[in-house]
């Protein structure tokens, strides 16, 4: 066991439009959460909630984003925990394989944990859970 | 309080480690070093390291009968360790369910 989450996940998409989801400001706001995002080295951002005041923010700095790898540093306000996320991306005959990497778990403190935990039962998964059904219903709509 | 994780993932992420660990849980009372050296082909030296590791990170408690030490599994620091990565799974899937569903629909 280690502390390092690991996701693989086949897109039947072109390369370049899963890049462009998972590293474009408008695009990433659209499934995952408002953001400020630029996908430059250095640029610090900004997850924001999808509108929910209650919902927990996010901020980090873009270490990489050269095509198709992307990491960037992901803390959780208010625990000043230093985590990071990687994106990488690799054309298949299938479309794109997608290795999300999320390393760094242990760094949190102990003792913030149930904290944490609740924040997030009332606060961000909750955020998640309504962009989902945003997005469903986009689906319907469209 | 900070590295109390780090020491967690630091004693169960050696195998042998985990499987004394695993029999301690399993014996649910305490264990003396000679008797967990009798079920690991490993010496005392070798045992009696392993335990302070566990004990380090919270995960083994050590009490002294007269010559004999005895040791007790807690696996209640785990927890907080899987309720992290339980969290950030749950989340991920999540996320990439999401990003499946409109790169679906764009």
């Amino acid at each position: 066991m280690n502390d390092v989450i690991k996701k693989e996940h086949v897109f039947a998409h072109p390369i370049q439009k899963v890049w462009d989801a998972i590293s474009k400001a408008e695009e990433i706001s659209k499934w995952f959460l408002k953001t400020d995002f630029k996908a430059e080295k250095g640029f610090k951002y900004t997850f924001q909630s999808s509108g929910e005041a209650d919902c927990t923010q996010i901020t980090g700095e873009v270490r990489s984003a050269d095509p198709y790898t992307l990491i960037y540093t992901w803390i959780v306000k208010d625990t000043n925990v230093e985590t990071v996320v990687c994106w990488e991306l690799e054309e298949t005959d299938e479309g794109t394989k997608l290795y999300l990497k999320h390393s760094g778990i242990s760094n949190y403190p102990e003792n913030s944990a149930v904290t944490f935990f609740n924040s997030f039962d009332s606060g961000w998964e909750h955020c998640v859970n309504d962009l989902k059904s945003f997005l469903k219903e986009e689906v319907h709509a469209g | 309080m900070q590295d109390n994780i780090t020491k967690i993932f630091k004693a169960i992420a050696d195998p042998k480690r985990r499987e004394i660990f695993h029999a301690l849980i399993i014996a649910s009372s305490a264990l003396s070093i000679t008797q967990i050296c009798g079920q690991f082909s490993i010496s005392r030296q070798g045992v009696t390291k392993h335990i302070k590791t566990l004990e380090e990170a919270g995960l083994v408690t050590i009490s002294s009968q007269g010559r004999e030490r005895f040791c007790m599994a807690d696996a209640q620091p785990l927890k907080q360790v899987s309720e992290w990565m339980k969290f950030y799974e749950k989340f991920w899937d999540g996320a990439l369910d999401n990003l499946g569903a409109y790169l679906d629909e764009s």
